[in-house]
């Protein structure tokens, strides 16, 4: 490695971070209640302005909400691209996604309470993906990887049409309204506990990934090249599924669905650090939560009425993919 | 370093594919060559071999833990030479957080050793078939296995690159590890230290010298050849 790489490897992450955290006093410092960011540090010592105090406390869960989100799924759809070797793969890649959304309806059809619908769109999440790899285990195909997908398309198609069904039981006037804002994505509803709550998991997932690294360059390589490199590919490879169905599974249950986090932020990250695991996953890490917070930003940027989550990450997510790709395939 | 020895060893795939049973034993610095009609079974015995398809029956004493590699073009990465062929060197990082400047440090000596040190930086998908074999042979160097089991290991490449390659699974095996390459490039199989030939009559070990003769390369594929490899006639 040369001398410049070597300083562009040391100085990326400590930037990425950087960046992150400058978007962060950015969104509490602009818009409604905003407030300067040394106003802001004073608040957080618990020294600040009964201002810095107020917007501190209101926006304050709301952004930590978004970060964690946008990192979580960005984290788990780099972990699936790299496991899969499939640039399509994103986060609700095992049904993850539709599961925590049936869970999360299912809650809010039966009357329970916010702490609720986040505990049953979380398990929902996790009991899709773990039928995903039931039924996948069950497959006797050469790599398992095919057979993932395929069974990750039933377990959400059966979600997904346990949701349609979910709907049409809805009360439409009281009870439907919720589902669909639900569905739709908002970081709005979170509260600091459940903000926090979704960190821990986040946490552990993202620990999980990154600890993999290496090992998951050798997954991507195919069961056969894993074992014959000498490692337990199998308890691995489900090591990391379950890693990545955790943190999308706490996305969703804090923030509803919201797309295409996933799939963008690995491709952009992968344009800046290569397509190591080490560094591909903190790095999409860092660029889903920007993303994130740049999203819930536009979404109270229009008016009084605010804009879905989930809407917006698709109508700006889309068009920058295109721009992505674009991009990258002029490059090579 | 051990060498390998096959006791009986019934190679098979599903309920119906066998092959006959083998007895061999493949001493240390051994090439032996694997030649057969397409879809014989010579994949299926390397990656039994290998120990990623159970045995139907028999069994494999003393193999240590095999290294396999595919056919040229077969394994696709993204990221850098390097990177890939310090990955031969994750069977001591099993529980480790990341690989080490030593695995690195040995990777880059394997690649200077095989004379691709300038391609370490590039990733690998952008490199020719050639460039890749010799990058993935490196690696075997770096993993260090004491059993080498190579899927057609010339297919695909130009001349030059299959001599650089041969060059390579040479300074493999000289080094007392066991290398079993299934191929279809006679003229390779004739420089092997022995044949094994899985054909519609069973399986033959031998030299070379017998197991290349035009009767026997009749009776494997079905075509007639104008002279044998063994004694520098060409094949037409």
């Amino acid at each position: 490695m040369d001398p410049v790489t070597r300083v562009r490897a040391a100085l990326l992450p400590a930037g990425l971070v950087l960046l992150v955290f400058a978007g962060a006093l950015t969104v509490l410092a602009t818009g409604p209640l905003g407030v300067a960011p040394d106003a802001l540090l004073a608040a957080v010592i618990g020294q600040g302005s009964p201002e810095a105090e107020l917007a501190l406390a209101l926006r304050g869960p709301r952004l930590l909400a978004a970060l964690t989100c946008g990192a979580a799924l960005a984290g788990a759809g780099a972990g699936f691209q790299i496991l899969f070797r499939n640039p399509l793969a994103a986060p609700d890649l095992l049904g993850v996604s539709s599961g925590a959304g049936l869970g999360a309806a299912l809650a809010l059809l039966l009357g329970a309470g916010a702490a609720l619908v986040q505990g049953a769109a979380f398990v929902g999440g996790l009991a899709a993906g773990g039928l995903a790899v039931a039924c996948a285990t069950l497959t006797r195909s050469g790599d398992g990887r095919l057979a993932l997908i395929l069974c990750g398309v039933v377990a959400g198609a059966l979600a997904s049409a346990g949701l349609g069904l979910v709907v049409i039981a809805a009360d439409p006037w009281s009870q439907l309204p919720s589902i669909t804002y639900w569905l739709l994505g908002s970081f709005t509803r979170a509260t600091l506990t459940e903000a926090v709550g979704a960190l821990i998991p986040v946490g552990l997932g993202a620990a999980v990934l990154i600890w993999l690294g290496f090992r998951l360059d050798i997954l991507s390589l195919g069961d056969e090249q894993a074992r014959s490199l000498g490692l337990p590919a199998r308890p691995l490879r489900l090591l990391a599924l379950a890693a990545a169905a955790l943190m999308t599974s706490s996305a969703v249950a804090v923030a509803g669905v919201v797309g295409w986090i996933g799939l963008l932020a690995p491709h952009a990250a992968r344009l800046i650090v290569g397509e190591r695991a080490g560094r591909l996953i903190p790095a999409s890490m860092a660029l889903g939560a920007l993303f994130a917070l740049v999203i819930d930003r536009l979404a109270t940027a229009f008016g009084p009425a605010e804009i879905p989550v989930g809407l917006l990450s698709a109508a700006v997510g889309a068009p920058a993919f295109l721009i992505l790709f674009v991009a990258t395939s002029r490059r090579s | 370093m051990s060498g390998l020895r096959l006791k009986g060893l019934v190679a098979g795939r599903g309920k119906t594919f066998r092959l006959p049973p083998l007895d061999l034993t493949v001493e240390p610095g051994e090439i032996l060559a694997l030649i057969g009609p397409n879809g014989v079974g010579k994949t299926t015995l390397l990656k039994t071999l290998a120990a990623l398809l159970p045995p139907i029956a028999g069994a494999i004493v003393d193999a240590g833990a095999p290294a396999w590699l595919p056919p040229p073009g077969a394994v696709s990465a993204g990221f850098s030479v390097l990177h890939l062929t310090a990955l031969g060197r994750a069977h001591l990082r099993r529980w480790s957080p990341g690989l080490t400047p030593d695995d690195l440090d040995a990777a880059r000596g394997a690649l200077d050793r095989l004379e691709v040190g300038d391609l370490a930086d590039r990733p690998f998908d952008r490199l020719s078939s050639g460039q890749q074999q010799l990058v993935l042979i490196a690696r075997l160097f770096v993993q260090d296995a004491p059993v080498c089991l190579l899927d057609e290991p010339l297919a695909l490449l130009d001349p030059a690159h299959a001599q650089a390659v041969e060059a390579a699974i040479r300074a493999l095996a000289a080094e007392g590890r066991v290398v079993i390459a299934s191929t279809h490039h006679l003229p390779f199989a004739a420089r092997a230290d022995r044949v094994l030939a899985v054909g519609p009559d069973g399986i033959k070990v031998g030299a070379p010298a017998e197991a290349l003769t035009p009767d026997r390369i009749r009776a494997l594929f079905g075509i007639e050849v104008s002279g044998c490899p063994c004694c520098g006639q060409a094949l037409s």
